[in-house]
């Protein structure tokens, strides 16, 4: 805590991470001896979370890269925080790796197009064998994931960090390098996010389709984001390592938290009433069955992510009081995990019933009317789920306290500190 | 102890403006007598505006069977043209309330001009609806009141009808937000006056004396109606894009329609800003308070919109194929290599492809480029509401059915005539009110104007900055 604001974690800190870290393995391992034959509960729950926190950090580069281009100033006291987000991506790759892995190995059946029986008896899904198959999941995420961690977050770090030491020359050319990396991070992100999202996500329910179901599940990263954000940096505050970040900044976040909530229902909105009034089939299908089968998840989902930060967040001082951000922010993590559980869930269970009844397995008279059933694990998060996330979630704080403490928190030579250490939004 | 300003941010008022050079700069356009080219282009604006109502005439006088809508094209030139103008109001509102809630201080430049630009793209924009029913006379059907009709009542499941709600509330709370602005602006006009024009804007100013409570209420309005708008900026056009989605016509039911029509309004708004900014800072000298920097900006909202429509537009495309739903398939086949190939062409050309030149930052400081280019945008925007429209009713389920639309010249006629209704208003709005936010921009002159820039971004100096932050 000295004048150059360095970081280092305490003892007590990695201790603690390393609980919750030991604490998710063990939840796996028992999720995966606990499991059915094809181990779907581990499996999915491991997609989740790989999932979630790729997103994550994914949408903390395109947030730093949004900001620099958009010439903010107020965010500089937090944006190393960002910086070690976006580091994570590297981690991403190897999460995403795993389930490359059991995808050629056949260790999974998360996928119902990787079935290549399933898909030579199916039209529908022969029809999308050009998009949905081994090798474009294999090279798509690998070349994706790729150019995000290695052509844009670690150099746009490594600007920053020279930043830090150089300072600046007349013509200020390493911010002027870092805007451009952003400005070309922006396209590049937007459209490969959708593709990876298709492939990761929208392909668990393989015939379903919907247009707003990239933009949809980018926005739900969005929140997440901020509700990590917000809690890491009153945590940090409190341990008296962001003397800097004042209330005024506090509340920007807020505002964040509560407008991309109210854009990320709107998104939801859209997408189910379209798809309700339209009311084709092929499409209402997604929707009938978590309305009908999942309907903790369905309603949840509105409660935690519309409702709590909607009321709670409305007014402007309980955007000012850490007790009330910090509780909000909990929920909406929470929720964000939760609307992820939802978009994964069913499809996966789907297709696990028909690959059990497809090898004969006993649960195949139990295919038919599965409907029904509560299925632990699938139907509502059991503390299996709550444990596996937050050990993910303390294998991401970890890796990002080891990425602050590379570097001073306070990016003292970026041209727009000033405004953001006097930054005042009343 | 002043705001800092970071030292690579560009000044926003040129040309070491003291508070009365910007009175007298901003307010002196509504004092001269009208120059030769306001004359004349006023001239040409009332003629097409006529030729526009007499089309309109004639449209109400025999019929909606003088356009060339048939029983498979039910929809042509009339919702092209209301949706293409609904979307071009959307640069005001965004700039007046977004971009207010961004802290964002280039808006003082164009915020006046592009919302003035919203309500009269929104009077344009309701003639069309208005008048396709054929006979507007009984227009008051639309609306849900206890009748004696039976009493017959509204759809209120239909999408149409909201938009009647969401355009309504749009242009209510335009107007207000609008006027709200003018107010003290129309005060410091009335200042200036005499005679009977000093009547006129103290009765417009609603006898503002520029008392601290006056102020304090004005800034609490001016948030409040931000508030409402902003919603409003995504909700209008979303609805919009409820008409063509709800249905379950292959092209139009798609679930991205709603934020992707959002962010082509947006588009498509700046665009026309563009237009109108350019012309009317060369007209009225106002090249220190519509600066290069301005026109850079608008021009890197342009190239961010026009990558969103981008994004949607091949989502669309990507998922009708991946759907495997024969109809989808053959609505995007149709549109690229359909009949009317050349208007996707030109979509596609002008929405997505051109506006990447705006990555060089010489074309994005041109003036004659960004006209140009506000000019293509226009036009590709326009098509895409046509693609969307005309397209895909001209190739619907039946065969049997397909059919082939040309506008006659009463539409055409009519479309001409929206677009000098609008230069007529706004060439009306430039001798009556101050074109630029007087007050406002007063405002942000000490954090924003050329002279005090520079001298803010050397007190700031870095060293200085750490010892602060280190208390």
């Amino acid at each position: 805590m000295s004048g150059d604001h360095t970081f280092s974690m305490t003892g007590r800190e990695r201790n603690v991470l390393f609980g919750f870290m030991g604490l998710g393995l063990l939840c796996i391992v028992l999720t995966f001896f606990g499991d059915d034959a094809v181990h779907s509960r581990f499996w999915s729950n491991y997609l989740i979370n790989a999932v979630f926190f790729t997103g994550v950090s994914f949408v903390a580069l395109f947030i730093l890269a949004a900001f620099t281009t958009a010439y903010t100033g107020w965010y500089i006291v937090v944006k190393r925080i960002w910086e070690g987000y976006a580091q994570f991506l590297i981690v991403g790759i190897i999460l995403m790796l795993v389930l490359i892995i059991g995808l050629w190995g056949h260790f999974h059946h998360l996928y119902h197009w990787a079935d290549e029986e399933a898909v030579a008896a199916d039209p529908v899904l022969l029809g999308k064998s050009g998009f949905l198959n081994k090798y474009w999941y294999t090279f798509g995420t690998l070349i994706i994931l790729g150019t995000w961690y290695f052509a844009f977050a670690r150099p746009m770090r490594k600007l920053s960090l020279r930043e830090d030491v150089e300072g600046h020359d007349a013509n200020y050319s390493l911010y002027r390098k870092y805007k451009w990396f952003s400005a070309v991070f922006l396209p590049i992100g937007a459209f490969t996010s959708a593709a990876m999202i298709w492939q990761w996500v929208m392909s668990v329910d393989a015939h379903w389709y919907s247009t707003m179901f990239a933009w949809y599940t980018t926005a739900s990263w969005f929140v997440a984001c901020m509700a990590i954000t917000i809690m890491l940096v009153l945590y940090l505050k409190g341990r008296g390592a962001l003397p800097f970040v004042t209330t005024e900044h506090l509340h920007d976040l807020g505002k964040y938290l509560f407008a991309f909530s109210i854009f990320w229902t709107y998104l939801w909105f859209s997408q189910y009433m379209l798809i309700w009034y339209a009311n084709v089939g092929e499409e209402t299908t997604y929707f009938h069955t978590r309305i009908n089968e999942y309907p903790v998840l369905f309603y949840g989902n509105l409660v935690l992510n519309f409702v709590v930060p909607f009321f709670v967040l409305m007014r402007n001082d309980t955007k000012r009081k850490a007790g009330t951000l910090f509780f909000v922010a909990l929920v909406v993590l929470l929720g964000r995990f939760l609307d992820f559980f939802q978009m994964v869930k069913p499809g996966v269970l789907h297709t696990t019933h028909e690959a059990l009844a497809h090898s004969g397995e006993a649960a195949a008279t139990e295919a038919g009317h599965h409907a029904s059933h509560f299925t632990a694990g699938f139907t509502i998060p059991g503390l299996l789920e709550i444990g596996t996330f937050f050990g993910f979630l303390a294998l991401f704080i970890f890796f990002v306290f080891k990425q602050l403490e590379k570097a001073p928190l306070l990016p003292k030579n970026d041209p727009y500190l000033a405004e953001s250490l006097h930054h005042h939004v009343q | 102890m002043h705001a800092p300003v970071a030292p690579v941010r560009e000044p926003l008022i040129e040309g070491h403006k003291s508070y009365h050079n910007i009175t007298e700069d901003l307010c002196s356009p509504t004092e001269k007598a009208p120059s030769l080219a306001w004359i004349i282009a006023f001239v040409v604006s009332v003629a097409t505006m006529t030729f526009g109502l007499f089309s309109l005439a004639w449209t109400i006088w025999f019929g909606i069977g003088s356009w060339n809508l048939n029983r498979t094209i039910g929809w042509g030139y009339d919702i092209t043209n209301f949706v293409w103008w609904i979307g071009i109001g959307h640069a005001g509102t965004l700039i007046s309330a977004i971009l207010l809630l961004f802290r964002q201080k280039w808006r003082t430049g164009v915020n006046r001009a592009a919302e003035a630009m919203t309500i009269f793209a929104v009077v344009c924009a309701g003639m069309f609806p208005a008048t396709h029913t054929g006979r507007p006379w009984f227009d008051f059907f639309m609306f849900p009141y206890p009748n004696t009709r039976g009493p017959l009542w509204v759809n209120f499941n239909s999408p149409l009808l909201w938009d009647l709600f969401a355009i309504s509330t749009y242009f209510t709370v335009s107007l207000l937000f609008w006027y709200t602005g003018l107010v003290p602006d129309f005060a410091t006009v009335r200042d200036r006056a005499v005679g009977f024009r000093k009547k006129m804007y103290n009765v417009l100013s609603f006898g503002w004396t520029g008392s601290a409570k006056h102020w304090q209420r004005w800034e609490s309005l001016s948030l409040v109606l931000a508030g409402l708008a902003t919603p409003l900026v995504l909700s209008v056009h979303t609805i919009v894009s409820f008409d063509f989605a709800t249905s379950v016509i292959p092209g139009w039911h798609t679930t991205i329609f709603p934020p992707y029509f959002v962010a082509g309004a947006i588009f498509s708004g700046f665009a026309m800003v563009q237009t109108l900014m350019i012309i009317t800072r060369k007209i009225l000298n106002l090249q220190q308070y519509i600066t290069i920097n301005h026109i850079e900006s608008m021009n890197k909202v342009i190239l961010l919109t026009g990558t969103i429509v981008g994004v949607a537009y091949l989502t669309e495309l990507f998922i009708a194929w991946y759907s495997g739903y024969l109809y989808e398939q053959f609505a995007f086949f149709n549109r690229a290599m359909g009949i009317y190939w050349w208007s996707y062409f030109g979509m596609m050309a002008c929405n997505v492809l051109s506006p990447q030149i705006f990555w060089v930052k010489k074309y994005r400081r041109s003036i004659y480029i960004t006209f140009l280019m506000s000019i293509f945008v226009n036009i590709g925007m326009w098509f895409e509401r046509f693609v969307i429209i005309a397209t895909t009713l001209a190739r619907d389920y039946l065969p049997s059915s397909w059919s082939y639309y040309t506008p006659t010249w009463v539409e055409i006629g009519i479309y001409v005539g929206t677009l000098g209704i609008f230069f007529t208003l706004y060439l009306l709005f430039t001798r009556l009110a101050p074109v630029v936010a007087v007050a406002e921009v007063k405002h942000i002159l000490k954090t924003a104007g050329d002279q005090y820039i520079k001298q803010r971004a050397t007190d700031n100096h870095a060293s200085e900055v750490v010892k602060e932050s280190n208390h």
